[in-house]
């Protein structure tokens, strides 16, 4: 008793009821997750680890990855997926720029540095053309230097190449390219307990298209989640978004319920 | 006997402090680095009478010993935080400065140790100048200077290229036999105006040093002599390929879905990570042109690649790939020609700085096409040149052999 006692008091992610110890805390970043809300139904499968050094402790690569992250809605035939999205984040205690002329030599700043790879984003609405984004990766500075995934606020330019396909089929209308002649700022605010999830991104620049011209485009999402409850330790979220994307000259808002169906358990949760 | 500790802890002390504090200015600071403990000889520590903790490495043959900070400092020579990458040192009572000066030691300010692949600056702050480029996650960008040759595959124009996880590595086994593993996922690149790309989803070649002679001809002309002939066979196959060209006759799709081919390294490196090799085999693919429509055939492809480091660290890479193919239709679709597929790239890399412990590297690149199989594009070569800039990520030291 003295020991259950104690240990429900040294976890603080742990609660206590007479039926016995619950989770109140989440990892949202390790998940196979499905969503029904006002733009669709969807799912996504998300894991997120990190790599430490023995002989440099500061040093973490914080490593997510989101696979299939789809949402369909049938009534109005509009689909949104992506095979792949990829962040990578180095997070060091000293940022610096090494200069290999002669004996080499570095310049310390203070940044994180990282990147984000995205591949096989394929989207239509109803009988618009359907546009596949084979490529998107950007070069990212983070200055919140988190040493966790609760926090980053990064910025960089991207790279990305996209397709237009023609109505009604798989043929290519045209390829929009943007050699790094766009910029992103991404922000990701979690909270301690994994409970609430705030997303922001921009994009702007411009892109090459293969009609010859460069066109500007800017691209801006935002999504809120929080968990109200959870079912045999497997959190629902309530969640809303908004998005706004120029070249559809489109502005969107959706809100709808996440439900985990698999969870990697905080580790923070005492398993006693 | 803890107060005999304390007594020999303190007259330690003493010494140390009187052999390195006394010496010790502020040597972090000088414009000339000081030279760096050797990463595989024993370092010590010792405290001072100030308390501060002190690496010392001394060299038997040169009699010289090194003494660094067990910290970082900052621009006033202030210690701030403990040291990174550095091993682990216990202070000890068995540094005796005395005793060294009596056996002909100098004691000298140094740089602490670092493993191997890295290095510290004056302050003592860690910072990697071994990179391989051979395990990577890269992107860059890049501009075609000039318009070499007049041709619908040439002009001024720019690059993006990615590569979303290169690993390398080598398996060791018996005798000096080796197996070299290259798995490259989701590596392309696509020019603007005019348009082109390659992208290849996924990539996977084994190299392998034989040991055992394939042929062993004993030749009985004089001195009776053995002559071994290794052939250093492997594979070579790549998966979803995509190639795509835009010329004035519409666009083309080249969809390689499968290849598969037979290598010979004609040279490799002791390390493996370089090599000369010829490969030969075959392929399933699809085209697709706005003339002619679908087609699939079976690829016959033979190529010639040389893969190789310039220097010790990584710092410099030379690739060139000279590849022929030939196409064979399912349903042909012109006869008057003999339909197949010329190139030639060259390509050297080098960094020319890291940020974060992550390179930045300058690319110059050659490439040259000729080929017939797309209608619009002349049958004869065309050229481009590239200058850019990758970003890598992760690109480790190399794994000290």
């Amino acid at each position: 008793m003295l020991l259950a006692a104690s240990t429900a008091a040294a976890a603080p992610c742990t609660g206590e009821s007479a039926r016995g110890p619950f989770p109140t805390c989440f990892d949202p970043g390790n998940r196979l997750s499905v969503t029904a809300a006002t733009d669709g139904f969807g799912g996504a499968v998300a894991l997120r680890h990190e790599i430490h050094f023995v002989d440099e402790p500061d040093l973490v690569w914080k490593l997510e990855h989101v696979f299939f992250d789809t949402t369909y809605d049938g009534f109005r035939d509009n689909f949104d997926g992506t095979l792949y999205k990829g962040r990578f984040f180095r997070h060091a205690r000293n940022g610096h720029i090494v200069l290999p002329f002669g004996d080499p030599s570095g310049v310390f700043l203070h940044s994180d540095i990282g990147a984000i790879f995205e591949v096989g984003h394929l989207s239509w609405r109803g009988m618009d053309p359907a546009s596949l984004g084979i490529v998107k990766t950007a070069l990212l500075t983070d200055v919140t230097r988190s040493k966790d995934f609760r926090t980053h606020l990064a910025i960089g330019p991207v790279g990305s190449w996209d397709v237009d396909l023609a109505p009604a089929s798989v043929k290519v209308a045209d390829h929009h390219i943007a050699p790094f002649s766009a910029g992103l700022v991404e922000l990701h605010l979690e909270s301690d307990d994994g409970l609430s999830i705030l997303n922001v991104r921009g994009e702007a620049g411009t892109a090459w298209h293969t009609s010859g011209q460069w066109h500007s485009f800017a691209l801006g999402e935002a999504d809120l989640e929080r968990i109200v409850l959870a079912i045999n330790d497997r959190p629902i979220a309530l969640y809303g978004l908004a998005r706004y994307d120029s070249a559809r000259a489109e502005a969107t808002a959706a809100i709808g319920v996440r439900i985990v169906l698999v969870a990697k358990t905080d580790q923070r949760v005492s398993r006693l | 006997m803890h107060a005999a500790q304390a007594m020999s802890f303190a007259r330690d002390a003493v010494r140390v402090a009187i052999a390195i504090g006394a010496l010790h200015a502020r040597p972090a600071l000088a414009d000339v680095l000081p030279p760096m403990m050797d990463p595989d000889l024993p370092v010590h520590c010792a405290r001072d009478a100030s308390g501060f903790v002190w690496r010392i490495q001394c060299d038997e043959r040169a009699k010289v010993c090194l003494y660094a900070p067990n910290d970082e400092l900052d621009t006033d020579g202030n210690r701030t935080k403990p040291l990174e990458r550095a091993r682990e040192c216990t202070v000890g009572d068995t540094f005796d400065r005395d005793k060294l000066t009596a056996a002909g030691y100098v004691m000298k300010p140094g740089r602490a140790d670092a493993p191997f692949g890295w290095t510290r600056d004056d302050r003592g702050r860690v910072f990697q100048v071994d990179f391989d480029l051979r395990r990577r996650l890269y992107f860059g960008a890049a501009y075609s200077p000039q318009k070499v040759l007049e041709n619908p595959l040439e002009s001024t124009r720019t690059s993006f290229d990615f590569g979303l996880l290169v690993a390398e590595w080598t398996n060791h086994g018996e005798n000096g036999a080796a197996t070299r593993h290259r798995l490259h996922l989701f590596e392309g690149q696509v020019h603007v105006q005019p348009f082109s790309a390659d992208v290849t989803a996924a990539h996977y070649d084994i190299s392998h040093r034989w040991t055992d002679a394939l042929l062993r001809i004993t030749t009985f002309t004089g001195t009776p002599q053995r002559h071994d002939l290794v052939l250093d066979l492997g594979l070579w196959t790549e998966a979803g390929g995509l190639e795509l060209r835009r010329s004035a006759l519409g666009d083309s799709q080249l969809y390689k879905h499968a290849t598969a081919q037979v290598t010979v390294d004609l040279w490799q490196s002791d390390d493996m990570e370089s090599f000369l090799r010829f490969r030969t085999g075959g392929g399933l693919e699809g085209q697709h042109d706005d003339v002619n429509g679908y087609r699939s055939a079976l690829t016959e492809a033979s190529a010639l690649d040389l893969d190789t480091q310039l220097d010790d660290k990584g710092f410099q890479y030379l690739r060139v790939e000279v590849s022929h193919e030939v196409p064979r239709y399912f349903t042909p679709y012109r006869t008057d020609v003999f339909v197949q597929r010329f190139r030639a790239r060259a390509q050297y890399e080098t960094i020319v700085l890291a940020i974060n412990d992550q390179p930045l590297t300058l690319r110059l690149a050659a490439g040259g096409e000729k080929r017939n199989d797309i209608p619009g594009i002349p049958d004869k070569w065309a050229f481009v040149l590239d200058a850019g800039l990758r970003f890598n990520l992760w690109a480790p030291p190399h794994k000290r052999s």
